[in-house]
């Protein structure tokens, strides 16, 4: 029993100082920051960042629209039936850019704050709408999946295009205007009627039609601004 | 004449995400010309309007240019049939520009081929549908084509991502090959195929097949003989690459007789080979180890040496052991072999067989029959080394001039004889016994004689 007792006690102590000095080595590989082509570290040019973040919402309208066709199965609402008055996405308050000509005549800055009005916009309700799927058994595991990973790639490509902001306000392409936003708060009241209102499927409706603004948006921005890349 | 029938909205497309196109069918007409329009109203935007041109589309369709097109948001269309008699309204059709796009084809695909060394391989170009702008990232085509033999069914589909061409590296010739491409913008909905393209792969690698057709055949045929050669020569091919490692041999011990002979010469061979050591072989080998017979003490003194080597060897087995065995081995004989006084001299050396003295086993001889111990007729020989005494006294009157008395030894393999004087020496004939190996011919005689028995006479 002593020997026992000793030969576990050992592993663990084995065991936590492993973990100590691997995390220690992680932090430690963690700490050199970039600066500007140091040897070693791989910087991405505004191009790169751009096909990234294009990447990202395209991915993320893609999954949108099969969370939407699968909603639309389940519930068969006849497309006719969303009454005009009723519906209302709850970004709709943010002026955008309705067509090509509309976005292309649009500032590069102003496009770029729109982009991330609307992404900003998007976080708690897909936080929500992510909840309520995982409550609601009449969806498999697949569609609560697909909220999830909805939800994270939103926060993620929030994140990609304040970088992207970050870098052209660096390179003097657009102006510091571009501040960071306000919360969504601003927006939509948590507690507010409209959310309450708003049903899972509206909400899937909306957020197609946001998640592919945002990759048309995107696009625009790039081949304006690095145009030789693939445009 | 009634009123006309409710039109039917069938649906829009936009084939570049910046303008589109509904179509409708009009119901029955009611006997009287009817009209029909088309009206819309549009989310984000107060009041109802017409649509803008009925024309560029068709007919009952019409068409929103790009200023009268906004995407993301709703359109909700209804088409109106009216006559002298009435109206007729469709049902309303919701539709965001979004949602209803599909492409026009790929235009001007064009097949190349491009005939390489070891096989042919197809490039397919094609271009954009014309109305699409990527120019300003505002739509990403992408291309998938697909690929059929002659007049197959079965379609092979590649996809070619934003590219503009594509080549297929697995053709065959002789071979028609039918190739289509169809594009999507983005997450829209596919393109048709575009038109047909045919292109027919030349056959001019039929010629090289029978060369190298004929070459395969004629390195097989090769091989395969090679193959059988070597099967049927193994044995020396085996012998050749791994040489057999000599084993032992016993001398006299025929191998091959032992295999083939009866158990009674087996046992003749084996036991004759025991109870005689193979010494005797041995002297075989030695030719040196001759007795020289000479009757001339000049000729030996100057040709001793030489004449080592001429005297034929083989004249006699007789075994060591037997002459070591002999027990009244008498001294007296030796002696007498010294008093006899020199010879003149006589040049001739033997050449011939010659005898030399044996001791024999006393023990052998049965009765009294022979006078003197030291000698004895041999009766015959058999095999190589049994001899069997004659036991009967007999006596040649006649002294041939073959025989010869023995003057003295001269070391070991040397005997000096007296030439022979007619009168003294009491010598009996062994000419009459036929000559064979071991030439052996004795007699009984009261004095040493070395008796011969020559082939030519010896004077």
């Amino acid at each position: 029993m002593n020997g026992t007792f000793r030969s576990v006690s050992l592993v663990w102590v084995v065991l936590s100082g492993c973990l100590f000095f691997s995390s220690r080595r992680t932090s430690v590989c963690a700490a050199p920051i970039c600066t500007n082509g140091k040897a070693g570290c791989h910087v991405l040019s505004l191009a790169n960042l751009f096909d990234r973040v294009i990447q990202h919402s395209a991915r993320i309208h893609g999954i949108s629209s099969d969370l939407h066709s699968e909603f639309e199965q389940y519930f068969l609402p006849s497309k006719n039936q969303i009454g005009r008055v009723g519906r209302i996405c709850h970004t709709s308050t943010i002026i955008t850019p309705n067509g090509k000509e509309n976005a292309q005549r649009m500032a590069r800055g102003e496009l770029t704050e729109v982009i991330l009005k609307l992404l900003v916009a998007w976080r708690d309700p897909l936080w929500h709408f992510h909840q309520s799927m995982a409550h609601h058994h009449d969806f498999n595991n697949f569609s609560s999946n697909k909220a999830l990973e909805m939800n994270d790639m939103v926060h993620e490509l929030r994140q990609g295009v304040e970088k992207v902001a970050e870098k052209m306000q660096v390179q003097g392409i657009i102006s510091n205007s571009v501040s960071s936003l306000a919360s969504p708060e601003d927006l939509l009241p948590s507690d507010s009627v409209e959310w309450q209102l708003m049903k899972d499927y509206v909400l899937l409706y909306c957020f197609r039609r946001d998640s592919n603004k945002v990759q048309n948006y995107l696009k625009i921005l790039k081949c304006r601004i690095v145009p030789d890349h693939g445009c | 004449m009634s009123a006309p029938g409710k039109p039917v909205l069938l649906g829009c497309r936009s084939p570049e995400k910046e303008t589109f196109t509904c179509w409708w069918e009009p119901g029955s007409d009611g006997g009287l010309p009817t009209t029909h329009h088309l009206y819309y109203e549009r989310e984000r935007l107060e009041g109802t309007y017409e649509c803008p041109d009925y024309l560029s589309a068709g007919r009952n369709s019409c068409f929103f240019n790009k200023n009268h097109t906004s995407i993301w948001v709703n359109y909700y269309l209804t088409v109106m049939a009216s006559n002298a008699l009435g109206n007729a309204t469709s049902d309303p059709f919701k539709v965001d520009v979004m949602e209803i796009v599909k492409p026009d084809s790929p235009r001007n695909v064009t097949l190349r081929v491009e005939e390489r060394k070891d096989s042919p391989c197809l490039h397919v170009r094609w271009r954009p549908p014309s109305n699409t702008d990527t120019k300003s990232g505002w739509v990403t085509i992408k291309y998938e084509l697909r690929v059929k033999k002659d007049n197959s069914n079965n379609w092979e589909e590649y996809m070619s991502g934003t590219q503009t061409h594509f080549s297929l590296y697995s053709v065959s010739p002789g071979v028609v090959y039918t190739v289509q491409v169809r594009c999507t913008l983005d997450h829209s909905s596919w393109s048709e195929w575009s038109n047909t393209t045919y292109v027919k792969i030349s056959n001019y690698l039929q010629n090289e097949r029978p060369f190298l057709m004929l070459i395969s055949i004629l390195s097989v045929i090769l091989f395969i003989t090679a193959g059988f050669v070597l099967i049927m020569k193994r044995k020396s091919v085996k012998h050749w690459v791994v040489p057999p490692v000599p084993g032992p041999k016993i001398r006299g011990i025929n191998s091959q007789f032992l295999k083939v002979a009866g158990s009674e010469d087996v046992s003749n061979a084996l036991i004759f080979n025991q109870s005689f050591p193979p010494i005797h072989f041995v002297w075989e080998d030695q030719m040196e180890e001759y007795l020289n017979v000479t009757e001339n003490e000049d000729w030996l003194s100057f040709n001793s040496q030489k004449r080592k080597k001429s005297l034929i060897p083989a004249c006699f087995h007789f075994d060591s052991e037997i002459h070591c065995k002999e027990s009244t081995c008498n001294q007296n004989e030796w002696e007498k072999d010294e008093e006899i006084s020199k010879v003149d001299n006589n040049n001739k050396p033997f050449t011939n067989t010659g005898y030399v003295d044996f001791q024999r086993h006393v023990e052998n001889v049965q009765g009294a029959n022979v006078k003197h111990v030291d000698y004895s007729r041999i009766k015959e020989v058999k095999g190589n080394n049994v001899l069997i005494l004659e036991t009967e006294n007999i006596q040649i009157s006649n002294i041939p001039e073959d025989y010869h008395r023995v003057k003295e030894m001269e070391g070991d393999h040397l005997v000096v004889l007296q030439k022979q004087n007619a009168a003294d020496i009491n010598y009996t004939d062994c000419a009459l016994h036929k000559p064979r190996k071991p030439h052996v011919c004795t007699e009984s005689s009261n004095s040493g004689y070395v008796d011969t028995i020559p082939a030519p006479p010896l004077m």
